[in-house]
């Protein structure tokens, strides 16, 4: 015989229709969103990987002012790489401000990839970046005129060295909209004057497993080699220096863990909203479980039968949302990279950990919750159970209350009677806030952090040189920059720290006060908060390139936030470092600096330490608005679910005022009133406490990315967040009220126990 | 099946508010009896009963059930006994809401290594043309008829009745009464009703009469009348 108990599975499904829609939309929508965002990251991930690999990215690259004779490139090859033309031609001004460089056809390596049409096949034919095509308009089968010359787009495509489309490596911000790269054919190639093209060289090592000073070794090889042979070296570059090729995976190792935190959150709430229900269908189900148990039935029949709701819930939300976010909201996360990013053609792919993470781990929580809640509940005697007596301690006297109007101890009752709900209620709340928090708060404390770099920044531009360049300007500034990682225990990771070396008599940094003693230093605001440092500790920094290691000790901490940063007298930075007294490596100014640009490997400036922060917000727009959706329904779920359990548990109650002839307007004022003051109550202290929380979650960001980032929220959070909650209540109330108005007065006349 | 109690105490509460409700009971009910176990409120009757059910534990003393002694029972065996020899029919019923009556019926037939026909035991109820009826469909009769169904349907040794009437009016608790008589008839096992109606225990083979903890009474009743008889 089939258990009869199954057969109200069904009933029991559609007699709480309202409660299990609301639990399958927020478990929908938990996995819709984690999955379409860790599937997009890890897929973009591996496109990126595997890109890297089948399309043969180059380990380096330089440029020269002439083409290089067969001998050399030979004497070049013996260095143990593979050497490549990568010929190019820039044609400056299209669209007025863009600049699109044009490279020969490639066959050895940095093989484009395809998005849409084929490659070109005929002089007259380009293949075009994606983005810079999306961002100007551009699509297979236009015409485009580079260097005098007409070309139709016959592909868009994206290159392995130019995943971000930075102009120059010393810019400090890609630029889609006014940087591009094409391909045209060999023949197509021979169309631009010889003086229009530069002589860029690639190479790959033959040997993939060098380590990095064996790297350096044929670095400086080929460099020799180069020079002996006359070559006018105009630019060199590695691939770990070349942002075009590096940025982009250095940013998305930084969105993962932001997305991780949020789906955490979103687990916890899906196992207590279970919690809740479990503890409330036990309750409710009291006398039956005690027959059930009287009858003869194992603790494990009756757990596996209240489990089922559970389970049939949990496989449809995860089918369900794995679907979706497979499908439709696998778009708006792609595009989180893809408008930003030159990224390779995507292959989606199950991935197995998103899978563990949004769909096992919450099924596999929600079970758990409900067994150990089950089987606890149900180490009760069925004789408890039978008398519905669930609770361990018992109210021995009624709580006196001050002599307030009937009405509000009424209320007060209400909620001593219901604390528990309301207490669950209460995080519920908080924990929908704090998302909401998060949704609606991210992008002012960005913003502001922004405003704080701007307000904070002493000077206008930077150079960052190859070598020493005196110049005659009143407003520049020497400096030494150095890098230097160090361990940061919350994260388990070495974080890297900027320590500049300034002037005695700086113009720039009058505020700092720096050290006059060796072995001290002033160290930043962000550092300082991050690494959670105080003036007297001592720190030790490690030099990557050498392993040699600094212990020294935090003498200042300055306000400074641009930068996550140590300041040092920069004779003191230069012995440390064993380089020159007088050595420099950096200028600061308020103005531009005539330095020679062949000699500058970074320009910074004001309004690009900005803008670069800005972009990461831009790119986090979608993001944030999926936040808030989704925090704003959580609200309303948790909400109804919540409120709606303390109306069911004094159904009876609310049956019996029935019978007494109180209205429904007075039975709303005596049992909603006492939810509607929980719930505007709860609002208003959970924000304090969401401040501290929110405070915790910045330095576990900051914990999992190499940045900082301070605690800022303006009041409008806080009145949104008020606000949501008010109106999301009202909307719940309103069903609520109908809900009271449909219990019928012969429940209490039913009920007699 | 035969049930032989020996010295059974039970105490509630602790300290000074520490009460004796079973004060040392001592008595033997036959098989295939229906005993009626009286007395006013707070007289213990409901907790005897329980202890009988194996829903609750006596501080001290046991119970002898056919071969078993409820003493060396532990959770799991007491869950066994309850499921392999016992029916329960409570005051308020107790049925499960959203399942029809057949299906509330089911519930304990499920778990029955031999269960009774259902169609057949809701014929002997009286509520076959009710089977398909959840409920809160039916009057509080028909309601407690299910509920005994249900704990008929194992077809248990022993069916302890607690106030089975206790919830309805004269004319329904005498329909039920007499079902518990034709009940006993037809399947002889041993029913034990807890009630604090008097007249009950004339329908009774075996009367057991309690007052504070204690049992005041415990007499065979030589010629017990059917329950269609009763009058209070």
């Amino acid at each position: 015989m089939r258990n009869p108990l199954n057969k109200r599975l069904p009933r029991e499904l559609r007699a709480n229709a309202g409660k299990y829609i609301g639990l399958l939309l927020i478990f929908v929508v938990t996995i819709m969103v984690g999955s379409a965002f860790m599937v997009a990251l890890d897929c973009s991930n591996n496109a990126l990987k595997e890109n890297e690999k089948e399309c043969l990215v180059e380990d380096g690259q330089f440029e020269l002012l002439e083409k290089l004779d067969k001998e050399v490139l030979e004497e070049l090859s013996k260095h143990g790489i593979t050497l490549c033309s990568n010929f190019y031609s820039s044609t400056n001004g299209y669209n007025k401000n863009a600049k699109i460089i044009t490279f020969n056809e490639r066959n050895e390596m940095n093989l484009p990839s395809i998005f849409e049409g084929k490659l070109p096949s005929t002089d007259n034919e380009v293949a075009i970046d994606r983005l810079f095509a999306y961002n100007n308009n551009l699509s297979v089968g236009d015409e485009i005129e580079l260097l005098g010359n007409k070309f139709i787009i016959s592909a868009t495509i994206s290159l392995p060295d130019y995943t971000s489309l930075f102009k120059n490596n010393q810019d400090l911000m890609m630029n889609a909209y006014d940087f591009g790269v094409s391909i045209v054919t060999e023949e197509g190639f021979e169309k631009f004057d010889e003086n229009q093209i530069t002589y860029r060289y690639s190479y790959r090592f033959n040997d993939t497993s060098l380590t990095y000073d064996e790297k350096n070794e044929i670095v400086t090889d080929i460099q020799t080699t180069l020079v002996q042979n006359g070559a006018n070296i105009q630019s060199y570059l590695t691939a770990k220096e070349n942002q075009s090729i590096t940025f982009l995976k250095l940013d998305m190792g930084k969105d993962g863990p932001v997305m991780q935190v949020f789906i955490h959150i979103l687990i916890l709430v899906i196992a207590f909203v279970f919690t809740i229900l479990a503890n409330n269908t036990i309750e409710s189900e009291a006398a039956i479980i005690g027959t059930l148990r009287a009858s003869g039935y194992h603790k494990y029949e009756i757990v596996l039968h209240y489990l089922w709701p559970t389970i049939i819930i949990a496989l449809i939300g995860s089918i369900i949302g794995n679907i979706l976010g497979y499908s439709i909201m696998l778009e708006p996360f792609k595009n989180l990279y893809y408008s930003t990013y030159c990224l390779p053609p995507m292959e989606l792919s199950f991935n197995t950990n998103a899978f563990i993470t949004t769909t096992i781990l919450p099924i596999l929580i929600m079970i758990l919750t409900n067994v150990i809640i089950l089987y606890k509940k149900l180490s009760l005697s069925p004789l408890k159970f039978l008398r519905k007596d669930l609770k361990k301690k018992k109210q021995k006297k009624a709580i006196h209350l001050p002599m307030f109007s009937f009405i509000n101890r009424f209320r007060i009752r209400i909620i001593l009677q219901n604390k528990v709900n309301y207490l669950i209620l209460f995080f519920g709340i908080f924990i929908s806030s704090f998302l909401l928090m998060f949704g609606i708060g991210l992008k002012p404390l960005m913003e502001h952090y922004c405003e704080e770099i701007d307000d904070t920044l002493p000077y206008e531009y930077q150079y960052i040189l190859k070598t020493p360049e005196e110049i005659d300007d009143v407003t520049a500034e020497k400096m030494q920059l150095y890098n230097l990682v160090t361990y940061y225990k919350l994260g388990d990771l070495d974080i890297n720290v900027s320590f500049m070396g300034i002037t005695d008599d700086t113009k720039y940094f009058k505020n700092i006060k720096l050290p006059d003693k060796e072995g001290c230093i002033t160290v930043t605001k962000p550092l300082a908060q991050k690494l959670n440092l105080k003036i007297g500790d001592k720190i030790t920094f490690e030099d990557e390139y050498t392993n040699k290691e600094y212990s020294l000790e935090v003498t200042e901490i300055c306000t400074y936030t641009s930068s996550m940063g140590v300041f040092m007298k920069i004779q003191q930075l230069n012995n440390m470092l064993n380089l020159d007294t007088a050595s420099y490596n950096s200028y600061i100014s308020n103005e531009k600096l005539p330095i020679n640009e062949s000699n500058i490997i970074k320009y910074i400036t004001r309004d690009d330490l900005i803008g670069t922060t800005l972009q990461m917000l831009d790119s986090f727009n979608g993001i944030f608005e999926i936040v808030n959706v989704f925090s704003i329904l959580i609200y309303i779920v948790i909400m109804y679910i919540l409120t709606k359990t303390v109306i069911e548990k004094n159904s009876l109650y609310i049956s019996f005022m029935k019978v007494f002839g109180y209205k429904t307007k007075e039975i709303n004022k005596l049992y909603l009133n006492a939810t509607t003051f929980t719930v505007i109550v709860s609002l208003f202290i959970c924000i304090p406490i969401e401040i501290i929380c929110f405070k915790y979650a910045l330095v576990y960001i900051s914990s999992l990315i190499e940045g900082y980032l301070p605690f800022y929220l303006p009041t409008s959070v806080y009145i949104t967040i008020l606000l949501t909650g008010i109106i999301a209540y009202l909307l719940i109330n309103s069903l609520l009220i109908l809900k009271v108005r449909k219990i019928p007065m012969n429940e209490a006349l039913k009920n007699r126990e | 099946m035969k049930i032989k109690i020996n010295d059974i105490h039970k105490f509630y509460g602790e300290n000074e508010s520490r009460v004796e409700v079973l004060k040392g009971i001592d008595c033997e009910i036959n098989d295939g009896e229906i005993c009626v176990l009286l007395g006013p409120s707070g007289s213990g009757k409901s907790t005897l009963l329980n202890i009988i059910g194996g829903i609750e534990s006596a501080d001290s003393g046991n119970i002898e059930i056919g071969d078993s002694n409820t003493l060396n029972m532990n959770e799991k065996d007491l869950t066994l006994y309850r499921r392999n020899h016992l029916g329960f029919v409570f005051q308020f019923y107790n049925l499960i809401p959203n399942l029809t009556v057949k299906e509330n019926i089911e519930v304990c037939a499920y778990i029955s290594s031999n269960p009774l026909d259902i169609d057949e035991l809701l014929n002997v109820l009286g509520l076959y043309e009710h089977k398909d009826k959840i409920p809160s469909q039916l009057s509080g009769g028909q309601q407690q008829r299910c509920a005994i169904g249900r704990a008929l349907v194992k077809n248990p040794a022993i069916l302890l009745c607690d106030e089975p009437t206790g919830a309805l009016d004269y004319h329904t608790s005498k329909e039920i009464l007499t079902l518990i008589e034709r009940i006993n008839k037809k399947y002889n096992n041993t029913i034990i009703i807890v009630t604090h109606n008097d007249a009950i225990k004339n329908m009774a083979n075996r009367v057991l009469k309690m007052h504070d903890g204690q049992i005041t009474q415990n007499y065979i009743n030589e010629a017990p009348i059917s329950a269609t008889d009763l009058d209070w």
